[in-house]
């Protein structure tokens, strides 16, 4: 049941996403306008309403739809492997990194209106190398654990937000601006061609984190335990870590740190459909970008035509649910 | 000889925890390893299980070198529980018993319908049908070391290392495992090392004991040799006296 809600939801948030905005178009007309592009029937929008739909409305969902994906299927995939209810994709210096890239680049690119087209791969790259160090501290060598990884992920994290925080503080306060409004993550600047970068980041490395569900469910008696039982738990690690990172550093690197649906989302499938990662990680993929889509809704209609951060969304929508769930299911248990 | 310890020695940073140890168990047999707290009977056995490094020596398993291989096909061969499992909450007992699959099947594939199989036979076995669909945090502490038990014949190997497997558990729950673990001895041939505080109840299931002082073997051999007044009070460090009650040895701490 669970699960057909989640596709549903999924669906309502596609349509919403393409029928919600300030220009009003209709759903009817939309769906017309689809299937004349495919060769049924002749109603087609107007150019103005059909680039709108499809030009701008159209791959903001579909990033959103990714975005949200990975960021949840990447949070509950390091919930397993560090067994740690607090874990979110940014916990090994994804976000840090991420974040001392695109400083880099806005700082270095001083007054210009627009982020520099390159701040995306400064980004990626800064957050990939972030995870690698990482890795190479903590998750290396026949002494490493789970603990060492997240020590050293915390270490990095702290080293490269000070070099931000140098950078920052050196910097013009319009570049400060432009930082803390990239840092908050907006869906705003979505295109095809955004999409097309971020989309087989994210259907590798979502695949690769759904299917190392039965591994983390090992994981779940403790390393030692799983090795016992047969799982290379050193492998499960590189492989679970690697791809969750991935995916979530060429997000990040398009869409900035959109917070809490890492966290959140695994959080309220578990509550629903109980520990098993082989049923958290597909339904957190699915309700992973429903969440979004519909928190970019809200965000770029409440206070139209500004908009509100997506973060502050996911966190105020999100944060209730959470606790609404959360609660609900304490009744039952007692 | 199935299993085969030779010159084992393992350390942590520079101290020594265990130093050459050798002995070895025989097919459907069981041996236990006793000595104090911190003679090394837990790096010792986890080292067996090939989850510890080794400084030196090497551990056989039916003729193949324990830490040669990697977790699966040491989980072909060997089984292990350790003194306090894990109890993943909001997991049914089944669904931990088949945990006891997964080198069978593998992490990319489900359990077969076979390995299906194999796990309602051991929950029969055991007595834990019933139980079959709880969650394994609101079972009974006998209950849980059953699941745990039940979990590692699951397995299918016919090798099983136990670390205290019957610790926190009052004395018939102590007897009823010792009990269904000598039913596997004798009917199934599994071979069994396993670590046990209790000196009464280990001399009366199993076939040899280890004594283990500091990392070493003191004393091996059938529990009459190894029982001996004055080792085991060296050993322990307080005076102990051996008993026979019903042709059973009981030991008793001295009452002087």
């Amino acid at each position: 049941m669970v699960s057909a809600a989640t596709v549903v939801a999924t669906l309502v948030a596609v349509v919403v996403g393409l029928v919600v905005g300030p220009t009003s178009i209709g759903a009817g007309a939309i769906l017309a306008d689809l299937l004349a592009h495919v060769g049924v029937g002749h109603a087609r929008l107007n150019a103005l309403d059909g680039t709108i739909v499809w030009q701008l409305r159209a791959p903001r969902m579909v990033l959103g739809l990714l975005a949200g994906a990975m960021l949840a299927v990447a949070g509950g995939s390091y919930q397993g492997i560090f067994r740690n209810p607090l874990a979110d994709p940014y916990l090994l210096g994804v976000a840090a990194g991420a974040g001392l890239g695109a400083t880099v680049a806005i700082v270095h690119d001083g007054g210009a209106v627009n982020v520099p087209t390159w701040t995306p791969w400064l980004a990626f790259a800064g957050a990939l190398v972030a995870v690698a160090l990482t890795w190479l501290i903590g998750g290396r060598g026949p002494r490493s654990t789970t603990s060492t990884l997240i020590l050293a992920g915390v270490a990095m994290a702290a080293l490269l937000t000070s070099a931000q925080t140098f950078l920052l503080q050196q910097a013009s306060a319009q570049s400060l601006a432009r930082v803390y409004i990239w840092l908050l993550g907006s869906l705003a600047s979505a295109n095809w061609s955004s999409v097309e970068v971020v989309l087989p980041y994210v259907l590798l490395c979502s695949l690769i984190c759904v299917m190392a569900g039965r591994a983390l469910d090992v994981m779940s008696v403790g390393e030692e335990e799983a090795r016992a039982l047969g799982l290379s738990v050193r492998q499960v690690r590189g492989v679970v870590v690697g791809a969750a990172s991935l995916g979530t550093a060429a997000v990040v690197s398009v869409v900035g740190l959109i917070g809490f649906v890492g966290i959140i989302v695994p959080h309220i499938v578990r509550l629903l459909v109980g520990t098993s990662y082989r049923r958290i990680l597909p339904l957190s993929v699915v309700f992973g970008a429903a969440f979004l889509v519909l928190c970019d809704t809200v965000a770029r209609t409440v206070l139209a035509p500004s908009e509100l951060p997506l973060g502050v969304v996911t966190a105020i929508i999100g944060a209730p649910v959470f606790v609404i769930i959360l609660s609900l299911r304490r009744g039952v248990r007692s | 000889m199935t299993v085969v310890v030779e010159d084992m020695t393992v350390r942590a940073g520079r101290s020594t925890l265990v130093e050459d140890v050798s002995f070895s168990v025989p097919a459907g047999s069981w041996c236990t390893i006793i000595g104090p707290n911190g003679a090394g009977k837990t790096s010792l056995i986890t080292a067996l299980a090939g989850l510890r490094g080794l400084a030196k020596g090497r551990v056989l398993v039916k003729d193949l070198d324990v830490h040669a291989q990697s977790e699966r096909q040491r989980a072909h061969v060997l089984a292990f529980v350790p003194q306090n499992p894990t109890v993943p909450v909001g997991m049914s007992l089944r669904d931990y018993v088949v945990l006891g699959r997964t080198a069978a099947h593998g992490v990319l594939r489900g359990p077969s319908t076979a390995d299906l199989a194999v796990v309602d036979g051991v929950l029969e076995r055991l007595d834990l049908g019933a139980f079959a669909s709880r969650d394994m945090a609101t079972l009974s502490g006998g209950e849980g070391q059953r699941a745990v038990l039940a979990r590692t014949l699951a397995q299918g190997t016919t090798v099983v290392f136990l670390d205290e497997p019957i610790t926190g558990l009052d004395v018939r729950h102590q007897l009823d495992m010792m009990a269904l673990l000598r039913k596997e001895v004798d009917e199934c041939q599994l071979t069994v090392v396993a670590t046990l505080h209790d000196l009464t109840l280990a001399s009366s299931v199993t076939d040899q004991l280890v004594l283990l002082s500091h990392g070493r073997v003191v004393e091996k051999g059938p529990a009459a040799e190894v029982l001996r007044r004055d080792s085991l009070s060296a050993v322990y460090g307080t005076t102990l006296r051996v008993f026979t009650v019903d042709g059973r040895d009981v030991v008793l701490p001295s009452s002087k």
